[in-house]
């Protein structure tokens, strides 16, 4: 009778004619065999040899079974070493004090191969699975501890993408849990060249490094074409575009994205899958909120997405509140949500702009249940002219040569004034010219200004009187995207001519359009908080070039740069 | 065959078991036994002689002494009660029984060496 | 069993039923509800009445679906949504890609 797996097993017996015969049937069991005539010298056989099983007479001198059986377990730690003890006690009490003092079983004398056999066996299965599970619990720790050093380095990443922008600007406060980015929550702001402000809170769908991953591209176009310029619209549709690029079908990211404009007194948004942000008046009182009314990002194939935006006006000192799910979904022990009704209690209650977010942390910790891990809370005032701060563009070349001596005119026909803003280009054009970077960010608003003027006022034929109060701009806002969308002819014209001068050199940027101009004198007598932001604000842009002018009866805008 | 001294099945299985070490295992045990008759004969109180008792009872269990081992199974629970009357008759008795068996296992410990 | 299968009569028509939370744990088995059917069913309806919760693990499982069913082209129609799951739903405008009732 061979065992399946031989062992080391260690025999103590007093009596040398047991301990001969159990050592013979053990090892007849294809065993190896040690043996000892007393608890000490088991003991002391046991810590040098290490045996996988141990056979000990319960009645021993010197040391007894029972103290022995002790100290081995002892010596073994975590692992499982049997001991099955020899005895003819058969009292209830003296087979407790076997088990209490280690022992995994028993054996009867006389022995009987065939039951010693079975015992081992059993024995040893036990033992082989002690030795499995502490085996996979270290593995376990190993990888758990892998696992804990790549999201720390991931986090450590992940922050830096997070507050490269101007999240620090005076206007912004924010509060986001520890975990919130690593969780999804994303929360950028940047500056664009003509100093508007770009927000942007995301949430990506699932947890941990899954959903940080889509972060990073996002916040790379989201950075690169505020930079730049670019409009709401247009980053939205490169936003969608890449996202549905490398997310997986079942991985999209909601977002609300705003654009502050302080020179429009305007905030304009879109909403995909993210809670209602709010708009706030000065005194704190919710007057709007913000809707989502889109898909979240990556869910579209670009033909199909939805960049249109919806623009509200605000004026400085209000303020827009937003917030990821996290704080609405806050759930308590029974599986109640936190819910928008005791969001909006807490606004209503609110009287100190600054202890918002505590009251709203506060209000959760009332609530009770656990709190969540990707809470985010933004809370944006519309800043004053002196808090904007033009973003620094990265030039490319080495900044030796300018172009001094060309014009160049592009016109934007029919249906390409749909979708096309040609005015980040041109101004990264001009950017070739090393005179004018300097002036990139009032290029920038200045180009911005004449062409939604040209579009608004002269293609479309839109009045401005409209935006007076917030009724009139959602109208308006409403009605030109009708006529927009509606629109088939008209152009936009923008010519640059960059000519030398002795020391220096001149810009004149004449823009265009096919509507039916305007009695420039009228406008231009009516009082300057009229133009200034509603009218075609042509004061605002003097203020920002060297001289400007109407001329062809309001259909053509000139604006002069000299440096 | 049976007997009331020895279990020849058991006998048999030891010799089985033991192989070539069934020779050794004779004389551990006539040595081994030797010591513990006097081990018994020495004890100096009710707790020694009852432990004396049953290791022996073990050890000529397992040889298959069963009329050895009943007679010291007797002794270990006689010396629990008090007093103790008649022990020395048990005793005696047991000194009988390992007689036989001394005798039978030198008769095995002959026949194995020849054969 | 918490995601439940039924092919109509004429075997055009999948109907699947998920009961209790409609969350990450329910992957395998919701995957597995479409795509191991042996026809592809023309049209596919995904029954909420005994879904008590719904998160944006399950809103990307539908999409899943969609994009199984034949992504732009597909039918998918999303039925017996209680409110509060109307809600999640109408947050993320998924009545723009799916026939919700």
């Amino acid at each position: 009778m061979s065992a399946e797996q031989p062992l080391t097993v260690l025999v103590a017996e007093d009596g040398a004619t047991d301990r001969l015969l159990l050592a013979q049937i053990v090892r007849r069991q294809g065993h190896q065999v040690f043996t000892a005539e007393n608890g000490e010298q088991a003991v002391a056989l046991f810590a040098e040899k290490r045996p996988q099983l141990v056979l000990l007479d319960a009645l021993m001198p010197v040391m007894d079974g029972f103290e022995a059986a002790r100290q081995i377990k002892a010596l073994a730690g975590e692992a499982l070493v049997p001991i099955i003890f020899l005895t003819s006690l058969n009292e209830e009490e003296a087979l407790v004090r076997c088990l209490e003092a280690g022992g995994d079983d028993f054996m009867a004398k006389p022995y009987s191969a065939v039951i010693l056999a079975a015992k081992i066996r059993a024995m040893d299965r036990l033992r082989r699975l002690q030795a499995t599970v502490l085996a996979q619990r270290d593995l376990i720790t190993r990888h758990h501890h892998h696992l804990l050093n790549e999201q720390r380095v991931a986090k450590a990443v992940f922050d830096k993408v997070a507050h490269s922008g101007c999240i620090t600007a005076p206007n912004i406060r924010y509060l986001q849990s520890p975990y919130a980015l690593f969780n999804g929550d994303l929360l950028l702001a940047a500056f664009t060249p003509s100093g508007d402000m770009h927000v942007l809170l995301g949430d990506f769908t699932g947890h941990g490094l899954p959903a940080a991953v889509g972060a990073m591209p996002l916040a790379e176009v989201f950075y690169g074409m505020t930079a730049k310029g670019y409009g709401l619209a247009h980053m939205l549709r490169e936003m969608n575009a890449k996202l549905k690029r490398i997310l997986p079908v079942d991985m999209f990211c909601c977002a609300l994205l705003l654009n502050l404009s302080v020179q429009r007194g305007t905030v304009e948004v879109w909403n995909g899958g993210m809670p209602d942000g709010y708009r706030l008046s000065a005194d704190g009182k919710v007057v709007a909120s913000l809707a989502s009314r889109h898909l979240p990002l990556g869910v579209l194939a670009a033909e199909r997405f939805d960049d249109s935006t919806e623009v509200l006006p605000l004026a400085a000192g209000e303020r827009l509140l937003l917030l990821s799910d996290g704080v609405v979904d806050t759930a308590d022990e029974q599986e109640r949500l936190f819910g928008v009704e005791r969001l909006r209690a807490v606004l209503a209650a609110n009287r100190d702009p600054v202890q918002l977010f505590d009251e709203v942390m506060q209000a959760l910790e009332r609530f009770g249940g656990t709190p969540r891990d990707d809470i985010s809370l933004c809370d944006i005032r519309m800043f004053t002219v002196e808090e904007r701060v033009p973003a620094p563009t990265l030039y490319s070349d080495s900044g030796r040569s300018s172009p001094l001596d060309w014009s160049l005119g592009f016109a934007l026909r029919g249906e390409s004034l749909k979708r096309f803003n040609p005015v980040p280009y041109l101004v990264q054009l001009l950017q070739e010219i090393h005179g004018l970077r300097p002036l990139t960010g009032a290029l920038h608003s200045v180009l911005s200004e004449l062409y939604s003027n040209a579009l608004e006022h002269g293609v479309l034929g839109l009045d401005s009187r409209l935006k007076r109060d917030a009724h009139g701009f959602a109208d308006y806002y409403q009605e030109r995207a009708r006529r927009l969308d509606a629109l088939v002819d008209g152009f936009v014209r923008i010519d640059l001519k960059v000519e030398p001068l002795a020391s220096g050199g001149r810009l004149i940027i004449e823009v265009r359009d096919s509507g039916a101009g305007f009695d420039v004198q009228q406008v231009l007598s009516r009082p300057a908080s009229e133009q200034g932001l509603s009218g075609r604000g042509l004061k605002l842009v003097g203020q920002l070039g060297s001289s400007a002018g109407w001329r062809e009866g309001g259909r053509c805008a000139w604006v002069q740069f000299d440096w | 065959m049976t007997d009331m001294h020895i279990d020849h099945k058991v006998l048999s299985d030891l010799q089985e078991v033991m192989e070539d070490g069934y020779l050794q295992l004779l004389e551990t045990f006539l040595e081994d036994s030797e010591r513990r008759l006097s081990q018994l004969h020495g004890a100096r109180n009710a707790d020694e002689l009852g432990m004396a008792a049953h290791s022996f009872k073990g050890s000529s269990s397992n040889m298959g002494a069963v009329g050895l081992a009943q007679l010291c199974h007797q002794l270990e629970e006689r010396v629990k009660e008090r007093p103790l009357y008649g022990i020395e008759d048990l005793i005696n008795r047991i000194d009988q029984e390992y007689l036989e068996v001394q005798r039978f296992y030198r008769g095995e410990r002959a026949r194995v060496s020849a054969g | 069993m918490a995601v439940e299968t039924d092919f109509s009569q004429d075997g055009k028509k999948l109907t699947i039923k998920i009961k209790g939370r409609f969350d990450f744990g329910k992957h395998q088995e919701f995957r597995d509800a479409y795509e191991s059917q042996p026809r592809r069913p023309d049209s596919v309806v995904v029954d909420l009445k005994d879904t008590t919760y719904l998160d944006s693990s399950a809103l990307g499982m539908l999409l899943l679906l969609r994009d199984h069913a034949g992504g732009d082209d597909s039918d998918v129609r999303v039925v017996h949504a209680s409110s509060d799951v109307r809600k999640i739903l109408a947050i993320s405008n998924f009545e723009k890609l799916f026939d919700i009732s």
